[in-house]
């Protein structure tokens, strides 16, 4: 029973984990329409940044990477989420300018590609391929907790973080800010035309979304004390799309929705299925052809996802063909 | 100068890749994630028929563009097409082209494993060519791309099917409008793009000698970059801009650690898309 309990509360763990990623990448794709096909670049970012800043000395380790300050958690993941935020406004600063939503995102997926073999060929950065290991559980150098406390300990800080943040993503999604920005999505010229500066907005979105990225990350790596480029494959962008996308775009429960449809039912679920000794990666494999399959068919059959965005309808009568007070040409 | 060779070489896997995504995204409109997943497919059912059918290298090569022809064929008129004609929005699109990517992509890892492969070929001999040297599968490399670039001329400029292409990479309306067939022309470049992407995708893990499923996806920033500066929908465009960046990675590739060079090529795809975005070849009538 114990060990249940232990798999249900790592669960939990990333449940929670997964909603404030989908909820970042939905401040950027569901809310300003921004295509950010290397989300998961920015996760890295701040699970390595808080990891780096937490550990300790790497001559005390036998790894290789920069920093090693000993931080308190708290004080790395802040310092995460605003260098993901720094790094999400130089890319922005470029491909948001002027490019077209493909070539934005042909450029994300650019970047996503340089960044990922930068980090793993580097090995004195964050140790390259082999990972970042051994960074300190936030807290318990005081609390002292046996490993089983401590996860319910964790499962609870966790949580607060992860509602704090889902409020904060309803209150800016209904904002005037959360407004433009939808406005944005669906006709930038008649937008910028209202006199909204879509540039400096849809940067705002794309940093709001990086910091909830990166403090993904720092939660991440945290919790499991590690993390390697295996853990931050391309197509986990495509798993936090998918989750979006299924569970309902520019609204806050649908990304609830969503990230426990897919990165924690589903992904957790084909964990399950038979392993091949000839092909260790066909467990994974399948997975991926799912999810892509799933975006595909979700796309299809629900393109507005399982909760719908609310849209804003005007309660009282209708008014007159050709607007208010302008008779019909 | 071995990098200049060996730059030609990269220039002619490139050029073939390039071609063939530009004439699709410019008929189309729609730029595909997948197609990186058609240059590994295409590599591994070379290989499949080289090694696992002993077939003749050549012709598992011929036969394994053409199965990739047939693979996008089938992504457009199976996925693509059906999102295209209930007007779904781009942005949309290319999540599913994404979609489509991840099922090629992690179909071919499930298939063939992550392990390394290689063609069953004869031993290399080194040819030299002034100063430059190369085996004699990099000078045949070559050889096909120029036979292939020629080809694609040939059909785009002397045929009624290429002045088709060309019209409908100008306006899709305005060829439906005079009578072409845009259904039927689509279908043609997707099977070409298709073809065209696993001949890239054979003769780049024949330039590399072993190759893994990521074979196509590390280079498919490279193959975009191409097509960017030279001008989407420009054959010749793509074609130039191959050997810039051909020569350019693998010249960079002297001075800098060689785990970095196709970054050359990220760079020259940046400064392009903020200082020309229409690329380095103008197309007359295209933005």
């Amino acid at each position: 029973m114990d060990q249940l309990g232990y798999y249900l509360a790592t669960l939990v763990v990333y449940f929670f984990i997964y909603n404030i990623l989908v909820w970042g990448l939905n401040m950027q794709f569901g809310v300003a329409g921004i295509l950010d096909f290397t989300y998961i670049t920015f996760f890295a970012i701040g699970a390595y940044t808080a990891g780096v800043l937490t550990a300790g000395p790497a001559s005390a380790t036998n790894q290789h990477y920069i920093l090693g300050l000993s931080w308190p958690f708290l004080v790395a993941m802040v310092v995460a989420a605003l260098v993901a935020a720094v790094a999400g406004l130089a890319l922005g600063g470029v491909a948001l300018r002027r490019l077209r939503s493909d070539y934005l995102a042909i450029v994300m997926v650019s970047v996503g590609t340089i960044v990922f073999d930068l980090i793993a060929n580097n090995p004195n950065l964050f140790n390259g391929n082999d990972g970042l290991g051994g960074v300190p559980s936030p807290f318990n150098d005081i609390l002292q907790l046996d490993p089983n406390t401590y996860l319910y300990f964790f499962v609870a800080f966790s949580g607060v973080i992860m509602v704090g943040l889902g409020l904060l993503s309803h209150r800016l999604t209904s904002s005037p800010l959360g407004r433009a920005m939808r406005a944005m999505r669906e006709d930038l010229e008649v937008a910028e035309a209202f006199g909204k500066n879509s540039v400096r907005i849809r940067l705002i979105a794309m940093m709001i979304g990086c910091a909830y990225a990166a403090i993904g990350g720092a939660l991440l790596i945290a919790f499991i004390s590690a993390i390697s480029p295996s853990g931050w494959l391309p197509p986990e962008t495509f798993v936090i799309f998918a989750a979006l996308l299924i569970g309902g775009r520019a609204n806050t429960l649908g990304s609830v929705l969503g990230a426990l449809l897919i990165p924690v039912i589903f992904v957790e679920a084909t964990r399950f299925l038979p392993k091949s000794p000839s092909n260790p990666e066909l467990g994974a494999a399948l997975r991926n052809v799912a999810i892509g399959a799933l975006i595909i068919a979700s796309l299809w059959f629900r393109p507005q996802g399982l909760l719908p965005e609310r849209r804003w309808r005007w309660k009282g009568p209708l008014p007159a063909r050709g607007g208010q007070g302008i008779p019909d040409a | 100068m071995l990098a200049i060779g060996f730059g030609l070489v990269t220039a002619s896997v490139l050029a073939i890749a390039a071609v063939g995504l530009t004439l699709q995204v410019g008929v189309t409109n729609l730029v595909n994630f997948a197609f990186a997943d058609f240059l590994t497919l295409g590599a591994y059912l070379a290989w499949s028929m080289n090694v696992g059918w002993h077939l003749n290298f050549w012709l598992a090569a011929a036969l394994a563009s053409l199965g990739v022809g047939v693979v996008a064929v089938a992504a457009n008129i199976l996925v693509i097409r059906p999102f295209l004609r209930r007007r779904t929005p781009l942005v949309f699109l290319l999540i599913v082209t994404i979609g489509l990517s991840l099922i090629l992509g992690n179909l071919n890892l499930a298939i063939w494993g992550s392990g390394y492969r290689s063609f069953d070929l004869p031993n290399q001999q080194p040819f030299h060519v002034g100063p430059m040297q190369f085996t004699s599968d990099q000078f045949l490399i070559i050889g096909i791309s120029i036979a292939a670039m020629l080809g694609i001329r040939l059909l785009l400029s002397r045929t009624r099917l290429g002045k088709a292409m060309r019209s409908m990479s100008d306006s899709v309306e305005l060829a439906r409008a005079s009578g072409i067939d845009t259904d039927r022309v689509t279908h043609v470049v997707w099977m070409l793009s298709g073809t065209l992407a696993g001949l890239a995708g054979v003769v780049l893990a024949l330039n590399l000698t072993t190759f893994d499923t990521g074979l196509g996806a590390n280079i498919l920033f490279v193959i975009f970059a191409a097509m960017i500066l030279g001008g989407v929908g420009s054959p010749s465009g793509a074609i130039l801009a191959a050997v810039v960046l051909g020569l350019a990675t693998e010249v960079s590739a002297v001075v800098v650690n060689s785990a970095y060079k196709n970054d050359i090529a990220f760079l020259a795809l940046v400064a392009v898309l903020l200082i020309r975005p229409q690329g380095i070849v103008r197309m007359a009538g295209k933005n």
